[in-house]
């Protein structure tokens, strides 16, 4: 099993003068002590526009501060949108090896194309065409990285032969992963050879599904480049001692969390369409509640927010299930202060990580 | 999240009464419909909302025509003019202003639905190559959209959006929740182009639509069900939500 932490950094209004920073330098201050812990990636979304739920527009500057003050945990760019109005695939190509390069080939190349219509009339980008730009940038990627020379003759982009440079550390490329929000993009991974990067919530009984028909459809993929054969899914993360106040504070971060997606503007709220069908939020609905005398916590399904021993039970079933990584959202809107996160992550790593086998490295 | 700050009183003034919640669902069959989409430009989109309700950025102004030909209210079109927002976690269009064409249908969706609609020619014509509307009073056009170049989609790929409409109510001043159903049989998307727009004549002197989104030009069923819910303005929706029993 590994562990990673997932940023979107949102920061809350009033956006007063050095909030932005403030948040930032949270992050890097959690993602310095993630790496002493033994966490093993940092994942950081690309975002535009999006007031409050995400600052977080220039994921790869973000990473290579991660990277240069780290020196084990792996860097996570997760998603770059794929569409040429806001990263041509050639600067996607380059931006990757830079990173892989400087942090020494720790690099993992999350893709995604956008499902906000605030990110996507933003760029005045047609939404018909994302899943086809999606599909040429990952079958070209891995030739960018792979080939001395290489020329295009596509839908979305052309080019005439050049030498895409530099090439990343990670040979024959490092891992690429396409986020999942929609319910059946973990086949499209699965049929490209690609990691499923889960970006919303799932019931144990439907990531047991999408995860079971993930794994039987990879074996008979049409590789993008080097398979990457990996499930992970996003969660949210507090671990205090006392189950009380884990559910408290961890419930507030989550649903203040849940309450910030459902105000994003999606794609078809504003433009119909039929490439993007319904997308799930992140934060799991109240229909979800474990409410088995087992578990009477409150706390929704799978969620690892709790003492030490409700999180492992929680990770333990999504370990059953076939998930190989549980990325963490540590925080939202600064609800939580920094030195509470801190403290959940040092507990996290004395008492729940011990539970589980590591997998460290590549 | 963004919050409306829409002064309550002058939110109030010129809300349309419901006298009753209690006055049944109401079918519509063949309605053809025009949506016309716009983003809303400029600083304080807020101010058009009462601060019960969050704005969503942008601001969507949507510009729905409904044409029936016949059916319980015998023949009419409507114009409404909506603006998404969130009603605590829900999506919601809040109603700014309405006008019907057809004194049977005003009565009916102004007393069981609390539309509001004022009454002026109004005008919704589908060619295909196009689908066109107009709103315009004592001969002068208030509002004027086309939806060019339409694509067929299919009828799963559109959404609707309950709406909210402002309304003294036996409970007070209060959002009413129409939870509009669309059975649609014929689906297409359109270019929008804003032809002309009198905000003040329209009732919404203080909206601004800058950049078009998309246009839906529909056929289908619209249901009104009976009011359910309402909405005080002056507080969140999780505090603020009642039930109509």
């Amino acid at each position: 099993m590994r562990f990673g932490i997932f940023y979107e950094l949102s920061v809350p209004r009033p956006f007063a003068p050095g909030v932005e920073r403030t948040v930032y330098e949270n992050a890097l201050e959690q993602v310095r002590l993630a790496d002493s812990l033994g966490f093993d990636t940092v994942w950081a979304v690309e975002h535009h526009f999006l007031e409050e739920y995400s600052h977080c527009s220039a994921p790869e500057l973000f990473l290579t501060a991660c990277a240069m003050q780290t020196s084990q945990i792996r860097v996570g760019h997760g998603a770059v949108v794929c569409v040429p109005a806001m990263n041509h695939p050639v600067r996607v190509a380059e931006r990757a090896a830079v990173l892989d390069i400087l942090s020494g080939g720790r690099l993992e190349l999350g893709t995604a194309r956008s499902s906000t219509w605030s990110e996507l009339g933003g760029f005045e980008i047609d939404p018909d065409t994302t899943k086809q730009t999606w599909d040429e940038y990952i079958r070209a990627l891995p030739r960018m990285w792979t080939e001395e020379r290489l020329s295009w003759q596509g839908t979305c982009f052309s080019m005439p032969e050049r030498a895409v440079l530099p090439k990343p550390v990670q040979k024959p490329h490092p891992p690429l992963w396409v986020t999942v929000t929609s319910p059946g993009t973990e086949l499209d991974a699965a049929e490209r050879g690609i990691g499923c990067l889960g970006v919303a919530a799932a019931s144990y009984a439907e990531q047991e599904r999408r995860t079971r028909e993930y794994h039987r459809r990879i074996q008979s993929c049409t590789p993008v480049g080097a398979v990457n054969e990996n499930v992970a899914t996003l969660n949210f993360l507090y671990c205090h001692e006392d189950a009380a106040t884990a559910k408290r504070t961890g419930m507030q971060m989550m649903g203040l969390f849940g309450l910030a997606n459902a105000h994003l503007l999606f794609t078809r709220e504003a433009y119909p369409t039929r490439a993007y069908g319904s997308l799930a939020n992140l934060a799991p609905g109240p229909g979800r509640r474990e409410g088995s005398p087992a578990d009477p916590s409150g706390v929704p399904e799978g969620m690892a927010i709790g003492d030490p021993e409700r999180i492992i039970r929680a990770i333990k079933e999504w370990e059953s299930i076939g998930v190989d990584g549980v990325n963490f959202l540590l925080n939202a809107m600064e609800t939580i202060p920094q030195e509470q996160v801190l403290a959940s992550l040092r507990l996290f790593a004395r008492e729940v990580m011990p539970a589980f086998a590591k997998v460290r490295g590549r | 999240m963004l919050l409306g700050t829409a002064d309550l009183e002058s939110f109030a003034r010129g809300a349309p009464r419901l006298d009753s919640f209690h006055q049944g669902s109401l079918t519509l069959p063949g309605v053809e419909l025009l949506q016309a989409t716009f983003e809303l430009a400029g600083p304080g989109v807020e101010s058009l909302f009462p601060p019960g309700l969050h704005p969503t950025l942008p601001v969507l102004a949507v510009f729905a025509f409904w044409r029936a030909d016949d059916g319980p209210l015998g023949a009419f079109t409507l114009a409404q003019l909506r603006l998404s927002c969130r009603s605590g976690a829900r999506p919601r269009q809040l109603l700014v202003s309405s006008f019907v064409d057809g004194e049977v249908a005003r009565e009916a969706l102004n007393g069981r639905f609390a539309f509001g609609a004022r009454a002026a020619r109004v005008e919704l014509a589908r060619f295909y190559d196009r689908a066109q509307a107009r709103v315009s009073l004592d001969g002068r056009t208030l509002v004027a959209v086309h939806a060019g170049a339409p694509l067929p989609l299919a009828t799963s790929d559109l959404q609707f959006f309950a709406s909210v409409h402002p309304a003294h109510t036996p409970k007070g001043f209060r959002l009413v929740q129409i939870d509009a159903e669309y059975a649609i049989t014929r689906a297409e998307r359109g270019k929008p182009v804003l032809d002309a727009f009198d905000a003040a004549g329209f009732g919404a002197p203080r909206v601004r639509p800058a950049w078009p989104v998309a246009a839906i030009v529909a056929l289908g069923e619209v249901s009104l069900p009976r009011v359910r819910y309402v909405v005080r303005p002056d507080v969140l929706a999780f505090e603020g939500t009642e039930v109509v029993s």
